[in-house]
């Protein structure tokens, strides 16, 4: 990468789960104030990339940089303090934590703030995913596309500068998905890096500005949505899934 | 707050009015409360099941006696070396155990605790250090009156709840309680799970030790078998979970159900008893899992709907 400088970067990671390739040989960059779609048919290893460059799982070999750095035996939590947050694909939360707790937790550990900074922010990230009026109900009680949400606003609250949203818009109706694709755009305005896994082709072309391909553990395309949804390669992919 | 200081406040004038009776048995019931709300420390707010809390009963236990009688220190100071003692025991035993998750690390404190009173019978024989009498034991000087424990437990007791009401609301307290719901997601967020989980295992160890020491001291004879013992681990978890796991007045409330029901049932029917506990206890997982906390939350609620329909 001359010329622009990358603030992740992936060189060669793979990963396997015993006999498994999850992932094989992966290289990517993620520029600065960018919206990176990752897409791939499932079972691809999106996930799988997601969790290595999150520190959620270990790479088998390769490395993750972030702003040059090796997060190599980085520990999970010091990932996070880093800068690099992550959505979980089924949303994960603290049941019985209310709302805003569950995002006071993010604001006090992942960005270090006291007391009452991380409430107070805590607090705006849930106006900003338009939660703000279930603060005070526990976690438990939102409905699947709440608990989306509401990983949203805790991955914000971290401070993260690395965003990843792991099918963050999934199952949304049409006007919310418009909603939610202006959220994600908003986010990026906040001067944050965003990687994003999606299904919806329709999501991922209005909002990514460079998309990459993954099947069976590997890049197999990558350029700007209308050029990679034209590769053959890609096609081919995608058929294979709607075929087998 | 004034509810909490006017409790106190009375408990700390209890004896000028009480007999000896009835203070020996509120000294026991802050004993069981102290331990039961330390285990709650780890156990309710962390997740983590501790079923080796005793290692820290028996070090603070013998580490009291022998600096008394060893190295003829006042009671009060070699108490505050015990709960130092086993504040140090629980960071190296803590680093590696707390690395161990759900049922596994349950499984790692029991098997510790055994050890520890295996190595505690052991001990004089091995190193040829007379410090815990083998399987003997050994005796401590005759204490002086009953009021000491009285307060020196009272004291315990407080800072044990004190430090429960403090993890509800510090930042401490909010990253303790997200790992205990979901360890992976509270790392996910930043939380050094590894560095808070042995932080609070400790301070509970010290709380412990505190209480095994005064025991020991007021009992003035100790054994290892005893001290160690498994039966002491058990009371606590069922205690704690009784009065309601991971709230601060919980372990006070099953501590002073529990010894109140064994005092009026247990002297003469011991059978009885033995069978009565167990009731409770099943009764108590069946219909009222957050225990007596529960309980009483509940009946607060609806005696504040009542009186808002009545006004
Ligand atoms: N912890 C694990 N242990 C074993 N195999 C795993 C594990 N996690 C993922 N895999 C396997 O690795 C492969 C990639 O999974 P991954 O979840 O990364 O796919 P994905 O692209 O996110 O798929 P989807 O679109 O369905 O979410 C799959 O074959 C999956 O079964
Ligand atoms: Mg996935």
């Amino acid at each position: 990468m001359t010329g622009i400088v990358a603030v992740l970067e992936c060189r060669a990671v793979s990963k396997s789960f015993g006999a498994l390739l999850a992932l094989n040989g992966v290289d990517l960059a993620l520029r600065e104030g960018e919206i990176l779609g990752i897409i791939g048919p499932n079972g691809a290893g999106k996930s799988t990339l997601f969790n290595v460059i999150a520190g959620l799982e270990r790479p088998t070999s390769g490395t993750v940089y972030y702003r040059g750095c090796s997060m190599s035996g980085l520990p999970t939590h010091a990932v996070c303090r880093m800068g690099i947050a992550k959505t979980f694909q089924i949303p994960r939360f603290f049941p019985r934590l209310t709302v805003l707790e569950n995002v006071l937790v993010a604001g006090l550990y992942g960005k270090g703030a006291g007391l009452r900074e991380a409430q107070r922010e805590a607090e705006e990230w849930l106006n900003f995913v338009g939660l703000v009026d279930k603060a005070g109900s526990p976690a438990a009680k939102l409905s699947i596309s709440e608990r989306r949400r509401l990983d949203l606003a805790r991955v914000l609250a971290t401070g993260a500068q690395v965003i990843l949203l792991d099918e963050n818009m999934a199952g949304l109706s049409h006007n919310e998905m418009e909603a939610a694709v202006s959220l994600v755009r908003s986010v990026r305005d906040r001067g944050k890096s965003l990687m994003v896994i999606e299904h919806v082709m329709r999501a991922i072309v209005g909002v990514a500005d460079r998309v990459v391909v993954l099947n069976y553990g590997e890049k197999i395309a990558e350029g700007s949505p209308g050029e990679v949804m034209r590769d053959p390669a890609v096609i081919n992919a995608y058929l294979g899934e709607a075929y087998a | 707050m004034r509810i909490a200081l006017v409790t106190l406040a009375a408990l700390v004038l209890l004896p000028l009015g009480a007999g000896a009776y009835a203070i020996r048995l509120a000294t026991l019931i802050f004993m069981w409360a102290a331990l039961a709300g330390s285990w709650n420390l780890l156990a309710g707010y962390g997740g983590a099941v501790d079923l080796g809390p005793v290692v820290y009963y028996g070090i603070g236990t013998f580490a009291t006696a022998n600096l008394m009688m060893k190295a003829h220190l006042p009671f009060l100071v070699s108490l505050g070396l015990a709960g130092l003692i086993a504040m140090a025991i629980a960071f190296l035993l803590g680093t590696p155990t707390l690395r161990l998750r759900g049922a596994y690390f349950a499984i790692g404190t029991l098997a510790l605790a055994e050890s520890a009173k295996q190595l505690a019978l052991a001990w004089d024989r091995l190193t040829g250090i007379p410090l815990t009498g083998g399987s003997a034991g050994i005796s401590l000087p005759l204490s002086a009156g009953y009021l000491p424990f009285y307060y020196v437990m009272l004291t315990v007791m407080v800072l044990v709840t004190a430090t429960a009401f403090w993890l509800e609301r510090s930042k401490f307290g909010y990253g303790l309680r997200a790992v205990g719901e979901n360890d992976l997601l509270a790392e996910a967020s930043g939380v050094d799970l590894h560095r808070l989980k042995r932080r609070v295992y400790m301070m509970s160890a010290l709380f412990i030790a505190w209480t095994g020491g005064t025991a020991g001291y007021w009992l003035s004879y100790i054994n290892a078998t005893e001290a160690f013992g498994a039966a002491t681990t058990f009371q606590m978890v069922v205690m704690a979970l009784l009065g309601g796991l991971g709230t601060p007045l919980g372990p006070l409330a099953g501590a002073g159900f529990l010894c109140l029901v064994s005092e009026l049932l247990g002297t003469r029917f011991v059978y009885h008893y033995l069978i009565a506990i167990g009731s409770i206890i099943v009764a108590v997982s069946l219909f009222m899992p957050s225990g007596l906390m529960g309980i009483a939350r509940m009946a607060i609620h609806r005696g504040g709907k009542r009186a808002e329909t009545a006004s």
